[in-house]
């Protein structure tokens, strides 16, 4: 039989105990081992059937602030007794409080412990002394003068030390911030029968190692070591998971939260016809946003080419020169094809949710997209020229504008926030139209996500569509950049790798 | 959009209701204005001309005078420092015109918060002048055929109502007149000139007058003021190539101005002037017809007591911009547009509970006319001259949804008829990045925008000619679009020099390649690139990952060596399926690579066809179905 070094160092200790053993504290100091330690040996040994525990109840004694104070100022009631007797045996009870230097409240908290022990009774407004010499200290006096040496004491060792416990106690009654009694147990341990015989069997001290081997487990012979102690809190060497980008989990969650809404996911090229991006969008030709300060064309391709259908093509013409069929007196001035075919990098998304509206304009029907979009903006902080936004439309005979905010409102709710505010606002290709601010709690200010509305019937007549048609572009980065706490949209696309260990996946 | 601020006390005074800042600033929202708050705006005063400049607090004082080109700086005593003036600050609304200013703010203000009810009445008088059109401003060789006038009488200006009335101006020519292109103003002490006038053109050599600023009172020829003055620099872009210049004058051959550069020194309106002749000139008629009726409008709410009288254009420019109008037409025409719109549509459409009562009465409130017709649900609109934006029912639609106040309007959600579908190609991406991280490479993401050098010649490789090219772009980085992913996860790895290796980071992501048979030119293609980086690293943990990633797609790759930049000879491979179709290539890249991006490790890199490996190919027009 073997056994670890400490089990075998406390059976042994226990070995010439008398019946009832010894205390936890007791052999700790004895052996020089931490009580913990022990206590951890005594349970393996109890599992054994080694030896057993006893459990002794016990009353600790502890002062508490105002005991050690009162200990070493003095009693109040005593303060107040000499201040009596030295002013001839009367005093008012606001000079009571100027002789003893007891606050007014002390003093008069003072006074049943005065009448109880017949030091001095009330006299009207006076306090008069009911006996003439200081009497000798009482038991309570003492108990608080030996618990503020020693902090604290068991009932016993108090007793021993010659104090009246019990006496004291009782005088203590009703001065709980004084002193306190905590019912406590003592641990013993004591030996079994089969621990002596154990150990006059003979048992031998088992080894320690660190590493628990494939050979120890495979041969047993683990049994028969000790696998030596951690320290848990010690730091380790951090790993982190391969993950997923930031901006990327926010696009993600995006084309959830549109999934489980029912709608559809669609995509449309990066490379866009200005047809597409701005024409069917009811966007004039010489719109400030078509401009080359504001949009990127291409030199290749430099044009793509328009709808195979030319009516289609003409209902556009038409729409922006004069309104055409849809009862618009539109933007009155000569459509040019040409400025319809200019290849651009897609200036939203919207280019693509109103192609999928031109392909199927019946409905009822509800698609979406997320992907890049392109402005001609110079890199700094707050600004790149490629982000990434989420187009929605929902193609319904019974949409309304309160549907639309209602499905804005479910989107924002189902990425976190729970204000919104919704604002008029102007949109070439929507009427009416409404930007969305939502309540960012950290800058505790309203911060403008997109904008929305239901198409204008010059975008949707043409391609056929009768219904109205709810639509909306939200940028996305800004987004993910609340939700990061990130200041430089940058840091999103040339990141440290470091930050993108960091970033908590559960965020 | 351009911020400005409007005056905070002549708008409270013509709003004539007591209203909180903080209700101000939630009442100028609640109908469209993109509030940025109060501010104090410092203020100094040219002393040569009178000139009011605001500032923001962070700025210093003006070094010259906008107008006339003072140096403040050599003498300070030109320049007076006056009481700052508070303001709202807010963006222009482009489409709103009519609120630039605080008269045109306070009249629908006034309408919206119910001080008022119904359309602003102004009075025209009878015509105080005729001008007379010269065909020549019809003749593509000086092209700005249209012109609207007006004038305004029993005017009282003190410099305070000088500035709002420029900035009213300032503001028009950005909104309307996309920087005075379509259309563009000049307003003109009518003392100062003798009916009839003039809107002609003239030789740029050899007409010439004292231009607005110039105090030593010289003419200079019109091609000199072009050249010289501050504004004919800003605007000649306008005149390019046109062998006539458009000038205003009148009988007695006086100047009033050069549309669209600059005014006149002599005919310059002043604190003292009393009447003032108002011009604009452009391209198109409604938006010149437009922007006058904004313009009298907004002076007849920021200085009552005026009178309006109109202008008779003789020979004005027909629609089209072509031929003369045998009739003489007076302006400003402010005659109500006709529209109409119907209840019930304007309920559906909103989500709200609307008679044809409560539309009127909230069209009213908009400052629209309005008049049931006797079937109940049609309202007969009289929508005011100075509305530009109304080219539909529909706007007139919003026009009841905003007085209604969108915070009023209870979102709802619209019930469910369709089903969520996620696109495969998504889902199928998001295989691929659970397969890397699962063998622990990170995620970046990089700009799709990137220049040759980088992308190509940095990789030692030719300049690939299936790339998108930019036309304008604004910056030497950025001139193209990607068509590998490679170079940018290389860029990464460059940024992220001094972090700890080894490093493992993938990119999935679009890669765009010319196509011409494509509808649009050029086609997107869905791809998967990897990096690992450090001082262990080599070939066959590349192999290792892309023949685990080929694994979970449940295909069999074959390799073949291939010689390829930036890969290294000899531990390059190109990856293919059933021996044809290619995914992809993966191999240790060139220590002449590295050295180019001051990377001192050894590096594997592979990049894969995402589309390839699922056995699709991408689609080359656009469909509503996949």
């Amino acid at each position: 039989m073997r056994l670890p070094k400490e089990h075998l160092l406390l059976l042994k200790a226990l070995a010439d105990r008398p019946e009832g053993g010894e205390r936890v504290d007791e052999i700790a100091a004895r052996l020089g081992i931490d009580q913990a330690r022990i206590a951890a040996a005594a349970v393996s040994l109890v599992q054994q059937g080694l030896v057993r525990m006893i459990e002794e109840p016990y009353r600790e004694v502890v002062v508490r602030p105002d005991g050690r104070r009162f200990a070493t100022e003095g009693f109040p009631e005593r303060r107040i007794l000499k201040s009596l007797i030295g002013a001839g045996g009367s005093l008012t009870m606001p000079e009571v409080a100027t002789a003893t230097g007891l606050e007014p409240k002390e003093v008069g908290s003072s006074l049943k412990w005065l009448m109880s022990r017949g030091w001095a009774r009330k006299d009207g407004p006076k306090l008069t002394a009911a006996v003439s010499a200081m009497p000798p200290r009482t038991a309570d006096e003492d108990l608080l003068a030996e618990l503020s040496k020693r902090e604290r004491g068991t009932e016993a060792d108090l007793r021993a030390a010659g104090l009246a416990v019990e006496e004291a106690l009782e005088l203590l009654k009703g001065r709980a911030s004084w002193c306190e009694v905590r019912e406590k147990i003592h641990r013993r341990i004591e030996i079994e029968k089969d621990g002596r015989a154990l150990l006059s069997a003979g048992v031998e001290e088992s080894v320690e190692v660190t590493q628990l081997t494939p050979e120890l487990v495979a041969s047993g012979k683990w049994r028969d070591v000790i696998l030596r102690s951690y320290d848990v809190r010690l730091a380790t060497d951090p790993v982190y998971p391969g993950k997923i980008h930031p901006l990327q989990r926010v696009l993600d969650e995006t084309r959830h939260a549109y999934l489980e809404m029912g709608f559809q996911e669609i995509v449309s090229p990066i490379v866009e016809s200005s047809f597409w991006d701005f024409d069917a969008l009811f966007q004039p030709q010489d719109h400030p946003a078509r401009e080359m300060q504001d949009t990127f064309y291409l030199r290749t391709p430099g044009e793509c080419a328009l709808p195979a259908d030319p009516a289609l093509v003409d209902r556009i013409r038409r729409v922006h020169e004069d309104g055409g069929d849809t009862g618009s007196i539109g933007w009155q001035y000569r459509w040019d094809p040409d400025k319809a075919r200019r290849a651009v990098l897609r200036t939203h998304t919207t280019a693509t949710t109103v192609r999928a509206l031109a392909a199927d304009p019946l409905g009822p029907r509800r698609v979406f997209c997320v992907g890049r979009v392109f402005r001609r903006e110079t890199i700094d902080y707050k600004h790149l020229p490629v982000f990434y936004q989420v187009d929605g439309i929902v193609v319904d005979a019974d949409a309304s504008f309160a549907n639309l905010l209602g499905t804005l409102a479910a989107f924002y709710r189902k990425m976190g926030f729970k204000q919104f505010q919704f604002r008029p606002a102007f949109f070439p290709y929507t009427e009416p139209s409404v930007e969305v601010y939502i309540w960012y709690e950290k800058r505790k200010d309203w911060v403008e996500m997109g904008g929305a509305g239901i198409f204008r019937p010059e975008v949707t007549e043409p391609l056929g569509c009768r219904v109205p048609v709810l639509a909306w572009g939200l940028g996305l980065d800004r987004l993910a950049m609340m939700r990061y706490d990130l200041s430089d949209i940058r840091d999103l696309y040339l990141p440290d790798t470091e930050w993108l260990k960091g970033v908590p996946v559960c965020r | 959009m351009p911020v400005i601020g409007i005056p905070l006390e002549p708008l409270r005074r013509r709003i004539g209701a007591d209203l909180p800042g903080d209700r101000l600033l939630s009442v100028l929202e609640e109908i469209g204005c993109d509030v940025e708050g109060f501010a104090r705006l410092p203020r100094t005063r040219c002393k040569v001309c009178e000139w009011i400049e605001e500032r923001t607090e962070s700025e210093e004082p003006p070094a010259r005078c906008d107008r006339c080109d003072t140096d403040h700086r050599a003498d300070q005593s030109t320049l007076d420092e006056m009481p700052p003036l508070e303001v709202v600050r807010m963006e222009l609304l482009a489409v709103r015109p009519d609120m630039f200013d605080p008269g045109g703010l306070a009249r629908a203000l006034r309408g919206y918060l119910g001080v008022e009810a119904g359309p602003a009445q102004y009075e025209v008088g009878d015509p105080a002048a005729r001008l007379i059109v010269d065909p020549s401003v019809r003749d593509p060789k000086s092209l700005r055929p249209f012109i609207a006038c007006a004038v305004v009488e029993n005017v009282t200006l003190d410099a305070d109502a000088v500035k709002i009335l420029m900035k009213l101006q300032e503001n028009l020519h950005w909104a309307l007149g996309r920087n005075r292109k379509l259309a563009s103003i000049g307003v003109y002490d009518f003392d100062t000139v003798r009916p009839d006038l003039v809107y002609t053109t003239a030789d740029p050599d050899r007409t010439s007058f004292v231009p607005l600023g110039a105090t030593d009172g010289v003419p200079r020829s019109l091609r000199a003021i072009l050249e010289a003055h501050p504004k004919g620099r800003a605007y000649k872009h306008l005149l390019e190539g046109l062998a006539r210049y458009p000038l205003l004058r009148d009988e007695g051959g006086r100047v009033l101005s050069m549309p669209p550069i600059i005014n006149s020194e002599e005919t310059k309106v002043h604190s003292g002037s009393r009447r003032l002749f108002i011009d604009v000139t452009g391209l198109g008629e409604r938006v010149v017809q437009r922007t006058l009726n904004i313009l009298v409008t907004s002076i007849a709410e920021n200085l009552p007591g005026v009178l309006l009288r109109s202008v008779a254009i003789a020979g004005a420019s027909t629609a089209d911009g072509k031929g003369a109008r045998a009739d003489a037409r007076l302006t400003p025409d402010l005659t109500p547009q006709a529209a109409h719109v119907r209840a019930a549509e304007a309920s559906r459409l909103i989500g709200i509970p609307l008679d044809a009562s409560k539309a009127a009465s909230l069209l009213l409130k908009m400052r629209h006319g309005a008049r049931i017709r006797g079937d109940g649900d049609t309202i007969e609109v009289e929508v005011p001259a100075y509305r530009n934006d109304i080219l539909h029912e529909r706007d007139l639609i919003e026009d009841i949804a905003i007085a209604h106040g969108y915070h009023n309007i209870v979102p709802e959600l619209l019930p469910a008829r369709t089903v969520g579908r996620a696109r495969p190609l998504e889902d199928l991406t998001n295989r691929v990045r659970e397969v890397l991280c699962g063998l622990g490479f990170m995620e970046v993401m990089t700009l799709v925008l990137t220049d040759d050098e980088e992308h190509d010649v940095a990789l030692g490789r030719e300049v690939d000619s299936s790339a998108v090219r930019l036309e304008n772009p604004i910056s030497g980085e950025q001139t193209r679009l990607r068509t590998r992913l490679l170079p940018g996860l290389l860029q990464v790895l460059r940024h992220n020099l001094h972090q700890p290796l080894p490093q493992q980071i993938f990119e999935v992501g679009d890669v765009t390649r010319l196509h011409p048979t494509a509808e649009t030119g050029a086609t997107e293609h869905r791809r998967i690139a990897f990096a690992a980086i450090g001082p262990k690293v080599g070939f066959t943990e590349a192999r290792a990952v892309v023949e685990a990633i080929a694994r979970e797609f449940g295909v069999a790759p074959v390799w073949e060596p291939a010689e390829d930049a930036p890969f290294l000879m000899g531990r390059c491979a190109r990856v293919r399926l059933d021996g044809t179709t290619e995914i992809g290539i993966l191999g240790e890249i060139d220590p002449a690579v590295l050295e180019r991006f001051g990377l001192e490790n050894p590096l594997v890199m592979a990049e894969l066809s995402i589309e390839a490996l699922a056995g699709w190919t991408p689609a080359l027009r656009f469909t509503l179905e996949e």
